[in-house]
C-alpha cells in the first residue's frame, strides 16, 4: 500500500500531464484538424463526457465495451465515460438532427476513456480527433472520407503514411452464403485477421465446404496491393453475385480516389477482417513509419444508428492524436518553441507598454520581466527564456546572438 | 527499396533461420560466431538481422521496432501478439504437453481439488484448463520446469517437447499434447502496409526456397 502522502502526488496508470511544448504540440495538431475539417465543410459536435452506460455500451464492440469506465450516478443510474465519440454521435443525428439535410457532416476532438493497458501512446485517457459523415451510402461517400483522412494526415506533417483499405460486404458476402455458426466462422476471422494460409486452409479444410467457396477465402490473403488486384478478386469471386456487387462499388471508389488525388497513399486489403461487427461496408486503417499499431481507423457503418431509432448509413474515421504526435516526433516534425521572441522590462514606462502592445497584436511573443533587475540580470533572464530582444524601460534595446 | 528488419530468436531455433536466410543469399556468417553484437546490418540485401530472446521478438515485431520476425508457434499462443502470422517454416517442429510424475501416471486429476501445475506457458496452461472446465492454480517458471513435481512444486507441468527424452531422463509421463508447434514468419501490421513490396518479395522468395 501507498501512503497516502504519496498517493496524492502520484498519477493513476495510464493518465499523464501534458505541458509546455508536449501540450502546445498537441494544441496545434488539433487546430490543424480542426480547420481542415472545417474546410471540408465538416461542422464541429462536443458529446458530453459521461452518459448512460446503455447508450455507451449499446453498440460497442465487445472488446470496448469490457473497457468502460462506468460508475453509479447518485440516484444509483449507471453512466458511463465515453469510450468512442462515434456511439455519442450516433445518439445525436438520431435524436436531435435526423431532419436535418442530408447528410451530415460532422467532426469532433474529444479525449475517451479507455480502461485498457497503455499500447504505443494510446494511454487510458487519449484523444480521438475525426469525422462522420451521415445520411449518404454511396461509393463517393466513401471517398470523401478516406481522402479526408489522408489530407488530414498530409496536413498534421506526416509523411511515409499509407492507408489499408478493405471491404467487410465481400467479406460478409463470401460467408453468409455457407450458414457457419459462430464456432465455426470464428477460426476462419481469426486466421483471416492474421494472414495465416496455413491455419486457413486446415480450418477450411476441416469444414468441409463446397471447393468453390473455400477458394474464394483462401484467395482473400493474397489479394492485396493496388487496384489491379480487384481484376484478380473479381475472376475468384465470379460465382458469387454480392462479392461482385461490392467489388464494383469498390472499383468505383477507386476511380473517385483516384479523381481526389489520394490514390498513391491508399492501397487495398481484401482480408481485412478487423471490426467485422460493427462495420458494413469498406473498412480502413491508416500506418506511419515509427509507429508499428494503427493511427487511425475507419469505416462504413450502415447499422448503428438503426439502433438509435433513425435507419441512416453513415461512414466515419478516428485518429489517435497522441499517436499522431509520438510519430511526428519520431519524423523529426516537432519544431515547436514556447520561447518569447522578446522580453521586457515592466515598469511605469507607457511607452514600452504600448510598445510591446502593438508587437503582441502583431503576433510576437512578449514576456515581461517583472522585477527591477540591473541591466546585467535581466540579460541574463532574458538568455535564460531563451529570448532574442531585450526591451529596456528606458526605451532602449538589444539583440541577444 | 526499404531496408527491412527482421528478429530472429536466440536459442533452438536460430540455427535452422540462419540456413534459410542464408539460402536466400543474405550473409549471416557473423551471427553464426561467438559475437555479442546483438545487431547485424547486411547492406547489399537491404536488411539488418536482430537477435532477441524468443519472446521479445514478437515484442519487437508487434510493435514495429522490426518488420518482420522468426519465432515459435509456442511463443505466439503464448503471448496473444496482434501480428500477421503468412508463413509457417519448416523447422521448430514441437508439442506442448501436459505431464506428470511417471508413478502417479495412474491418478485421475479431475478428481483433485486443487491441482498445481507448473509451467513456462502460464496463459497457453490456462486456455487449456478453462477450456475444460477444470481449475487449476499455475506456478509460472521460466525454464527447468521437469523438476518442479519432483520437488513438491506442483503436481502436473506444461512443457514443451521435441523428441521427449527430457521427460523421460526427470521421470515424467505425457499426459496429453496440448497443441503442436513449428516455427513462423511474423509481419508487423504496419509494416505490411508501408512495406508491403519489399515484403512481398521476401515471402516469395522464402516459399520458393522451401519449395525447393
Amino acid at each position: 500500500m501507498l501512503k497516502s502522502t504519496m498517493i496524492e502526488r502520484q498519477l493513476p496508470h495510464g493518465v499523464a500531464d501534458l505541458y509546455f511544448e508536449e501540450a502546445a504540440r498537441k494544441a496545434q495538431v488539433e487546430a490543424r484538424l480542426q480547420e481542415v475539417f472545417g474546410q471540408w465543410s465538416y461542422s464541429q459536435v462536443i458529446p458530453p463526457t459521461f452518459e448512460y452506460y446503455e447508450a455507451l455500451a449499446a453498440e460497442a464492440s465487445p472488446q470496448v465495451r469490457e473497457e468502460i469506465y462506468r460508475f453509479p450516478d447518485r440516484d444509483g443510474r449507471m453512466l458511463a465515460l465515453r469510450a468512442d465519440p462515434t456511439i455519442p454521435i450516433a445518439r445525436l443525428v438520431s435524436t436531435k438532427l435526423y431532419d436535418r439535410p442530408l447528410p451530415l457532416r460532422l467532426f469532433y476532438i474529444a479525449n475517451v476513456f479507455r480502461h485498457e493497458e497503455p499500447k504505443a501512446s494510446l494511454r487510458r485517457e487519449f484523444t480521438q480527433a475525426g469525422i462522420e459523415l451521415i445520411g449518404e451510402g454511396t461509393p463517393q461517400a466513401d471517398a470523401e472520407v478516406i481522402a479526408l483522412a489522408v489530407t488530414a494526415l498530409r496536413a498534421v506533417g506526416l509523411r511515409e503514411f499509407r492507408l489499408r483499405l478493405g471491404a467487410m460486404d465481400i467479406l460478409r458476402a463470401l460467408l453468409e452464403p455457407l450458414a457457419l455458426s459462430e464456432t465455426q466462422s470464428e477460426p476462419v476471422k481469426s486466421a483471416l485477421e492474421r494472414k495465416n494460409e496455413a491455419a486457413l486452409n486446415d480450418v477450411l479444410r476441416q469444414l468441409s465446404l463446397p471447393r468453390q467457396a473455400s477458394r474464394a477465402l483462401l484467395t482473400l490473403p493474397l489479394l492485396a496491393g493496388d487496384a489491379s488486384i480487384l481484376e484478380r478478386a473479381i475472376k475468384a469471386f465470379a460465382d458469387n453475385q454480392e462479392a461482385c456487387a461490392a467489388l464494383e462499388r469498390l472499383r468505383e471508389l477507386c476511380r473517385v480516389l483516384d479523381a481526389l488525388g489520394v490514390s498513391d497513399a491508399v492501397s487495398l486489403d481484401l482480408g481485412m477482417v478487423r471490426g467485422m461487427a460493427y462495420y458494413t461496408g469498406i473498412v480502413f486503417e491508416g500506418f506511419t513509419r515509427g509507429i508499428g499499431f494503427a493511427i487511425m481507423s475507419g469505416g462504413r457503418y450502415n447499422n448503428l444508428l438503426a439502433h438509435f431509432g433513425r435507419d441512416l448509413p453513415a461512414c466515419g474515421f478516428a485518429m489517435g492524436v497522441e499517436r499522431v504526435l509520438t510519430a511526428l516526433e519520431l519524423q523529426g516534425n516537432n519544431v515547436l518553441s514556447l520561447a518569447p521572441e522578446i522580453v521586457a522590462e515592466l515598469d511605469s514606462s507607457p511607452t514600452l507598454a504600448q510598445r510591446v502592445q502593438a508587437a503582441r497584436a502583431k503576433g510576437k511573443r512578449v514576456e515581461w520581466s517583472l522585477r527591477s533587475s540591473t541591466r546585467e540580470e535581466l540579460i541574463a533572464f532574458a538568455r535564460q527564456r531563451g529570448a532574442r530582444e531585450i526591451w529596456f524601460a528606458d526605451g532602449s534595446a538589444q539583440e541577444l546572438a | 527499396m526499404n531496408p527491412l528488419t527482421i528478429a530472429l530468436p536466440k536459442g533452438r531455433l536460430l540455427s535452422p533461420a540462419l540456413d534459410l536466410l542464408e539460402s536466400l543469399g543474405c550473409d549471416v556468417h557473423a551471427l553464426r560466431g561467438a559475437s555479442r553484437r546483438l545487431i547485424f546490418d547486411d547492406a547489399a540485401h537491404g536488411t539488418r538481422l536482430l537477435l532477441l530472446k524468443p519472446f521479445d521478438v514478437v515484442t519487437f515485431v508487434e510493435h514495429g521496432a522490426a518488420d518482420l520476425g522468426i519465432v515459435g508457434q509456442d511463443v505466439l499462443l503464448e503471448t496473444d501478439s496482434d501480428v500477421f502470422e503468412p508463413l509457417t517454416l519448416p523447422f521448430g517442429f514441437c508439442r506442448i504437453v501436459l505431464a506428470a510424475r511417471r508413478e502417479r501416471a495412474q491418478t485421475d486429476w479431475r478428481r483433485a481439488a486443487s491441482l498445481r501445475i507448473a509451467s513456462k506457458y502460464p496463459r497457453i496452461t490456462r486456455r487449456f484448463f478453462v477450456e475444460r472446465g477444470w481449475s487449476a492454480e499455475i506456478i509460472p517458471l521460466h525454464g527447468s520446469v521437469e523438476i518442479a513435481p519432483a520437488l513438491g512444486l506442483s503436481d502436473l507441468l506444461v512443457d514443451i517437447v521435441d523428441t521427449g527424452r527430457t521427460l523421460k531422463e526427470n521421470g515424467l509421463i505425457e499426459l496429453e499434447t496440448i497443441c503442436t508447434s513449428q516455427a513462423a514468419l511474423i509481419v508487423n501490421r504496419a509494416s505490411h502496409a508501408l512495406k508491403f513490396q519489399e515484403i512481398q518479395s521476401l515471402l516469395l522468395s522464402l516459399r520458393e526456397q522451401m519449395e525447393k
